[in-house]
């Protein structure tokens, strides 16, 4: 089966500096993909080249084999990428059913069943029915990043990319929040998470992607990742 | 099940108090009010219908625009000229005047996909400005610095509509269309993505938004309000000049929009009444009540973030809600 996305010999500079040095990754269809990194690593700049904030310096990003390189960011989400961004989660000074409402109302149509016809049903999936009638911005954190993946899915992605989406949330939350994660792939939506946190890539990844100076050290089974030399010495001696 | 069919009601509750003011509104001439009122109303109830389309692009989709006399300006120079080169009267030059505002709109919204914030509130302040230069050198075309003079009458079904009292009672016709207007687009799909692009323009994108279509789109729909309110200025005033529509004039309907508040549908209707009236019932003359103006600016933008009808409908709410005031803040706040 060919990949949902295959990213080939992405590089993305700032003046001198060389945020990406030409990555190769793919997702594979129906998978959680994690991709790990420490702080600088170039996984941010992957995120932003990737759904069309910053235009790449070069090579390619194919989506389910159409090139979508240096597309847009509202032409990405309408090819089927959806993302979800560490700070802007929601529109704040809206009500939280009605950032939904925005965001179903901008659904690409796909052929597949909708797992949650409308934006009550996904409040209800997150579990934020009950605040439905608050503004966004009188949220709490945790719930916040809640609203901020609902609004991804209610764009109808069959790819879900998630930057840091455990930032700021405490276990309990995390653990929610993972749940969630869990039970898109049945859904028929891809995930790939961008994160530092291990031990969020532990319970959500299989496969495991490790980036370290804007190039990709390891890729593979997330116990066999972990295990390497490499990926130990870029993590200061291994401490996970 | 219920929850749903009320807020279904709910966007009409929201028209209703508007009709209700617009209703007694067209009935003032029945307590036969003087010309000298008739006529101040009317150019309230033009400069409202202006201010329609500035809420659109200001309190919906969050764009300043400081050159929106300019785009007026369009709309009364076109009809102008429309009668004066090819005879077309008022009903014809409607729609041909919004059309005209309307391309100019999109014109000074182009820059705004990349320039922002207070930058781009200076380049329409520039767009007032030159567009005022433009017809001031535009010789016998624009008349200059003299202007151009519209002697047509307007009439609706076979009736002169030149006598004040009638022409009243269209200018608040045409309030009530650009009311109604407003509101439906302030409760579609489209007004929620306005609202989406305003709160963040990043995280609209990031759904599938086109952030740039829909900015310049709402120039569009708001240079369509000006060009409609143009023409009916310049029918109602007769004459046309080129510092009508420069930046100061723009100043002003910024400020009309600021102080009755750009993002309830009774808050432009609010600050273009209160702004005409406001010399008149205090009895200032103009450089006081330019002092008057400035002083309820500062006031409004630091007491009153929402304009005057944002701040008593939370006024209200806060008095029905019961929630302690300090509780209120808080929540105010982080948002």
């Amino acid at each position: 089966m060919s990949p949902i996305l295959a990213i080939s010999g992405l590089s993305k500079q700032f003046g001198g500096v060389t945020a990406l040095a030409g990555v190769d990754l793919t997702i594979e269809e129906g998978e959680i993909l994690g991709v790990v990194g420490p702080n600088g690593s170039g996984k941010t700049t992957l995120f932003n080249v990737v759904t069309g904030v910053h235009k790449p310096s070069g090579g390619t990003v194919l989506f389910r084999r159409r090139d979508i390189t240096g597309l847009a960011p509202h032409a990405i989400s309408r090819t089927g990428i959806g993302y979800t961004f560490q700070q802007a989660m929601a529109f704040a000074g809206l009500g939280v059913l009605e950032n939904v409402q925005i965001a179903s109302e901008h659904a690409r149509a796909t052929g597949g069943a909708n797992p949650w016809p409308t934006p009550q049903a996904l409040l209800d999936f997150v579990g934020l029915s009950a605040l439905a009638g608050e503004k966004a911005g009188v949220l709490p954190f945790g719930s916040l990043r809640l609203l901020g993946l609902a609004l991804a899915l209610a764009t109808r992605p069959s790819l879900l990319l998630l930057d840091e989406p455990a930032a700021g949330l405490n276990d309990r939350e995390t653990t929610a929040l993972v749940g969630l994660v869990r039970q898109l792939p049945g859904h028929g939506i891809t995930v790939c998470v961008i994160d530092h946190d291990m031990k969020l890539m532990q319970m959500l990844c299989r496969r495991l992607a490790v980036l370290d100076f804007g190039s990709k050290i390891a890729d593979g089974p997330t116990e066999a990742v972990l295990a390497d030399p490499k990926v130990l010495d870029v993590y200061l001696g291994g401490e996970l | 099940m219920n929850d749903s069919r009320r807020a279904g009601l709910k966007p009409l509750r929201s028209l209703l108090p508007v009709l209700v003011i617009l209703a007694l509104i067209a009935a003032v001439p029945l307590f036969s009010p003087s010309n000298r009122f008739l006529s101040l109303a009317i150019s309230a109830g033009i400069n409202v219908i202006a201010l329609y389309g500035l809420s659109v692009l200001f309190g919906q989709t969050g764009i300043l625009s400081m050159g929106h006399a300019a785009l007026v300006g369009i709309g009364a120079y076109a009809a102008a000229i429309l009668a004066r080169d090819f005879g077309v009267g008022f009903w014809l030059a409607l729609p041909a005047a919004a059309i005209a505002s309307a391309v100019f709109a999109m014109i000074v919204g182009i820059p705004s996909l990349r320039v922002g914030g207070h930058h781009f509130v200076i380049m329409t302040f520039a767009f007032g400005q030159l567009l005022a230069i433009v017809l001031t050198n535009g010789g016998d075309y624009t008349g200059a610095a003299t202007g151009l003079d519209v002697t047509d009458h307007v009439t609706l079904f076979g009736a002169d509509m030149t006598d004040l009292t009638r022409y009243y009672l269209m200018v608040v016709a045409f309030v009530t269309v650009a009311a109604v207007a407003s509101w439906a687009i302030i409760h579609s799909s489209y007004g929620r993505t306005l609202r989406a692009i305003r709160e963040n323009e990043k995280l609209a994108a990031s759904l599938g938004i086109n952030v740039g279509r829909h900015k310049i789109g709402a120039f569009v729909v708001s240079g369509v309000f000006a060009g409609i309110s143009g023409v009916l200025l310049a029918y109602f005033l007769g004459h046309i000049s080129p510092s009508q529509f420069s930046s100061f004039p723009s100043i002003y309907l910024a400020l009309m929009v600021m102080i009755g508040g750009a993002r309830l549908i009774e808050g432009p209707l609010a600050g273009g009444i209160l702004v005409a009236f406001l010399p008149e019932v205090l009895n200032l003359d103009p450089v006081q009540s330019r002092i008057v103006y400035g002083v309820c600016l500062i006031a409004v933008i630091m007491l009153l973030p929402d304009g005057l009808i944002g701040g008593i409908v939370r006024a209200l709410r806060g008095l029905f809600s019961g929630k302690p005031k300090s509780e209120r803040d808080a929540a105010e706040a982080r948002q």
